[in-house]
Order: C-alpha cells, then structure tokens, then sequence
C-alpha cells in the first residue's frame, strides 16, 4: 500500500491550488482551515467560500466539468497559465472520489466556460440546445444524417436579420426546448430547411429562417459549409450564439462572436 | 363426567340471554376493530401516506415512541370502535345503574374521535406544510424569510386546533374572532403586494394568447420604442441600442401598443 500512498502525494505535491467540485461543507472546511488555496466549483456557494466559480450545468463528463471549472477560475485570475492545479471531484454518483492533476494552460481553454456563461441566453438553454443538436448527430434523422443550425438568444435582433422561407410552425405557439416532445418536434422539423430561432429563456421563436447577416470578414476554418458560414455571420452581427449540426461530418459546432469557440463529435459525448 | 355437564347446562341456564347477546356483541366489536384497524393501515400505507410525511416532527416524535402517525391512526380508529361495541354490549346486557353516565359517553365519543383525528391530521399536514415552504425558499437565502414556514405550521395547527374544539363543544368564538383578523391581515397583506404582479399575469395571458407583437417586431409600449426580445407571463423585455427595458405587462396593456412598420 505504501506505493500507492507514494502515487498519491506525488501527484499533489506542489501543486498550486486546489479546485473542489461540489464540496460537502465539512469537506471544505478542513481544507481552508489548512489554509491552503482552495477554489470552489459547485452550481451554488453552499459553504460560503471566498473563491467560487459558479457551475451552471451540472456536466456529467468529468473532462468537460475540470475544463470549465478551470477556465472559470482562469476567467476570474483565480489560477493562471503554468500553474499545476488539483482538483477533487466525484466521477461516480456520491462524495469525492477522485484526484486530478492538471497543467493550466491555453490547450485547456476549449471556450466551454465562456460559451455557457457569457453568452446572453439562459446556460440551461444553451446545453438543451446542446442536447438536441448532440441526440439528432447521433441518430440522424430516421437513420440518415442530417445538419441543423440553431441560432440562441438576441432572437429579436435574428429576427430583424433573417427572412422567413415558408410559414412559420411555431407561430403562435409557447414551447420551449428541453422539453422531451418539443425535442422530438425539433429533430422532425429537422429536415426543413433554414434555421431555428430560440429566444434567451428557450422559446422557440421560428424554423424556417433564412438569416442573412452581413458575412464579409468572418473567419471560419476552410471546409464548412453555407450553414457554418451563416450561423458564424449571424453572432458577430448580433449577440446570440449558433449552435450548429454538420450534415457532412456529423459534428457539433458552437459559434460565439463570428468564431468557432466549441467542437464536440456527438459519438464521443 | 355427566354430572359436571349437568353442571354446566344449570350454569348455562341460569345466566340470562341478554347477556350471552352482549358477549356476542363485545366479541364482534373486537373482531371488526382487530379488521378496521388493519385495514385503516393497509389504506393509508397503500395511498402512500407514510412517504409523504416523511421527516415531519409528528412522525419523528412518533417513531421515537416506536410507533407510526399510520399505525396511531389505525389504533385510534380500533379503539373507537372497540369502546362503541363496549357501550353496545352495556346497553344490551342492560346495566342499569349510571345509565345517565354512558349514554353521555356515547354521544360524546364519536366527537372525541373525529376531534382526536383532525388534531392529529392538523398537525401532520401542518408539519408537511412547513418543510414543503422551507424547501421553496432554500434557493432564496434571506433569514428574515426563516419565519414564513413556521407560521405556515401554526396557522394550519391553529385551523385544525379550531375544528377539533368545536367538536368537543368547546367554546371557540374568540378564537374564531383572532381566525378571521388574521386571515383578512393576510388576504389585505397578500392583495396590496401582489396587485401588480396579479394585473401583469392576466395582461400576459391575452398577450400570450393573441400575440399583437411577437419577438422580433419594432414596437414602441409605455413611451419605449425597440425591438421586442421577450414576452412571458409577466413582463415584455423591449430592447433598444445598448438598453434594455423590461416593462410589467400591465402597463403594456393599459398605456396600448405601437407597432411600428416601415
């Protein structure tokens, strides 16, 4: 056992700061009373802890949840780039079970933190979009692949900015995303074309939109499509962010300010 | 050997029927409380009450007596019935002295027992109550807010209090007079804050049904000109360069709508 308890202070020896997932408060309070440097990721500051990065999705892929624990601690200058961090989390249901070394560096910042809490929509809403965009990559429609693009928040501004190609199915009506039967609508009106307008509480504003924003100067990597390059437009022209469904490649793309900011294989989610 | 059978037959004999009737009648009484009392518990247990008073200070304290708020029910629900047949059985075997006594008892009993349930009832569903509301606030962290639970608890306590004395015959008229002040406090309090938050929701209902603006539209509402980004039950978020009005629906309604065409 004794190698085992050597592996352990080996990977938390020197490291700069310790980044608890979701503490208990008596777990936490025999860490600051150490007087170590702790910072606390959790979706609410239970235990009142002076360092606090906010978690607004609960993120199930641990990968996923250090990365935005640490670039939500490098957005608030809580660690910076070269410091070695270790964080606590739990991989199964239940307390803490698990020890994570990592180097802060850019190659963590994947824009997932900026993405969900920067973004003017609700985070809840960004990830149901996620979660439709992912489920829909995954199974296609009726077993064949199909794209989608999904444009999120500032939905006023999209309007004004995009043109109805036929008449609107959710005109007149109150759903919103997240829902499971809204969900299984979303991935029918799949096949139409254009795009989907979602408002920042997750209303469904329109399908059918043809955006059309102005799309000089916007810089997205060789290779993607028409729907890529109108979605990338539509957020640097307005505040939203496009959440979009390569048909071609099956992955999912987020767009944040005219810029690629996320890329996820919805195989691997 | 027969000369003890010939024993038993005089001794048979001898005691009246009327009272073989009230032995008869005693025993049945027992039989049906035995059932009613498993019965009550199968019910309540099957309609899922134990979970749903789960952790209520009633239910706590009765565990420490080893026992359930089900099974006191169930009890209590035998016991009435054991001491009806009990009252029967008397009557039958017609005991005459006190007879004033019991036929008092009788009428009383059946007060005491509803009393002794809406008591017990009372008390669980305003425990209930109290964690339910304590739970709803948890989000919020505001002490002063700590109070509403516990006065949930003692109003609904209060309530069942009430029913439980009348039904002794108990006096209640004052404690009815403190009831109705408090609950027209309350009535007053709850419409003053609330009147815009009410006036709001149901402009909101004919916007959300009607929809004279939807997202997207340039309207100009309550002297705030801008493109519209949300509407809910509530209010209508209006945005212009930079700014964001968030506007109650009420005013919306009552200072009418522009829309605004090019």
């Amino acid at each position: 056992m004794a190698s085992l308890t050597d592996h352990l202070s080996d990977l938390v020896a020197d490291v700069d700061a310790a980044l608890l997932f979701s503490p208990t408060s008596s777990f936490y309070e025999r860490f600051a009373n150490d007087g170590s440097e702790v910072v606390v990721v959790a979706p609410d500051n239970d235990v009142d802890a002076e360092t606090f990065v906010e978690l607004p999705l609960p993120f199930d892929n641990v990968k996923d949840r250090i990365r935005f624990g640490i670039e939500g601690a490098m957005d608030a200058d809580l660690v910076s780039e070269g410091d070695e961090v270790a964080c606590v989390t739990s991989v199964f249901e239940g307390g803490s079970d698990a020890i994570v070394r990592v180097t802060v560096d850019e190659s963590v910042h994947t824009g997932i933190f900026d993405l969900f809490a920067n973004s003017r929509a609700e985070p809840s809403v960004i990830r149901d979009v996620f979660e439709v965009a992912i489920e829909l990559g995954q199974k296609g429609q009726k077993g064949k692949p199909v794209g989608a693009l999904f444009v999120v928040g500032d939905a006023g501004k999209v309007m004004n900015k995009s043109r109805p190609l036929s008449y609107n199915p959710f005109e007149k009506s109150h759903v919103h995303v997240g829902d499971p039967i809204v969900n299984v609508m979303l991935k029918e009106f799949s096949r139409l074309d254009g795009a989907f307008v979602v408002s920042d509480s997750g209303k469904i504003v329109s399908a059918y939109r043809y955006l059309e924003p102005a799309a000089e100067g916007v810089d997205i990597p060789k290779g993607l499509g028409a729907r890529h390059m109108s979605g990338a437009a539509i957020t640097r022209d307005t505040n939203s962010t496009a959440i979009v469904l390569s048909e071609s490649d099956g992955l999912v793309r987020a767009f944040k300010a005219g810029e690629l900011v996320l890329e996820i294989d919805p195989e691997e989610y | 050997m027969s000369a003890v059978q010939t024993a038993l037959s005089e001794f048979a004999s001898t005691v009246p029927d009327r009272i073989w009737l009230a032995l008869f009648v005693l025993l049945v009484g027992l039989v049906l409380a035995y059932l009613v009392g498993v019965v009550n518990r199968r019910l309540l247990r099957r309609a899922g009450v134990p979970e749903v008073i789960e952790g209520t200070a009633f239910e706590r304290t009765a565990r420490e007596f080893d026992t359930s708020t089900v099974r006191i029910l169930a009890q209590l629900s035998s016991y009435f019935i054991v001491a009806v047949a009990v009252i029967v059985a008397l009557t039958v075997a017609d005991v005459n002295y006190l007879e004033q006594f019991w036929s008092g008892v009788a009428a009383f009993l059946p007060r005491l027992f509803v009393a002794a349930v809406v008591l017990i009832v009372g008390v669980v569903v305003g425990d209930k109550a109290e964690l339910l509301v304590a739970e709803r606030l948890r989000g919020i962290k505001l002490p002063e807010l700590g109070v509403l639970p516990t006065l949930v608890n003692y109003s609904v306590v209060y309530v069942a209090a009430l029913i439980a004395l009348g039904q002794v015959g108990v006096q209640t008229l004052a404690l009815i007079v403190l009831l109705a002040a408090y609950a027209f406090a309350v009535v007053l309090f709850a419409a003053l804050a609330t009147k815009d938050l009410v006036a709001s929701a149901a402009a909101g209902v004919f916007l959300l049904l009607r929809q004279p603006y939807g997202i997207g539209d340039e309207v100009r509402v309550a002297g705030e000109r801008g493109v519209v980004q949300e509407v809910d039950l509530f209010v209508t978020h209006i945005e212009t360069d930079g700014e964001e009005h968030v506007l109650p629906n009420h005013a919306v309604f009552r200072e009418g709508i522009v829309l605004i065409r090019e």
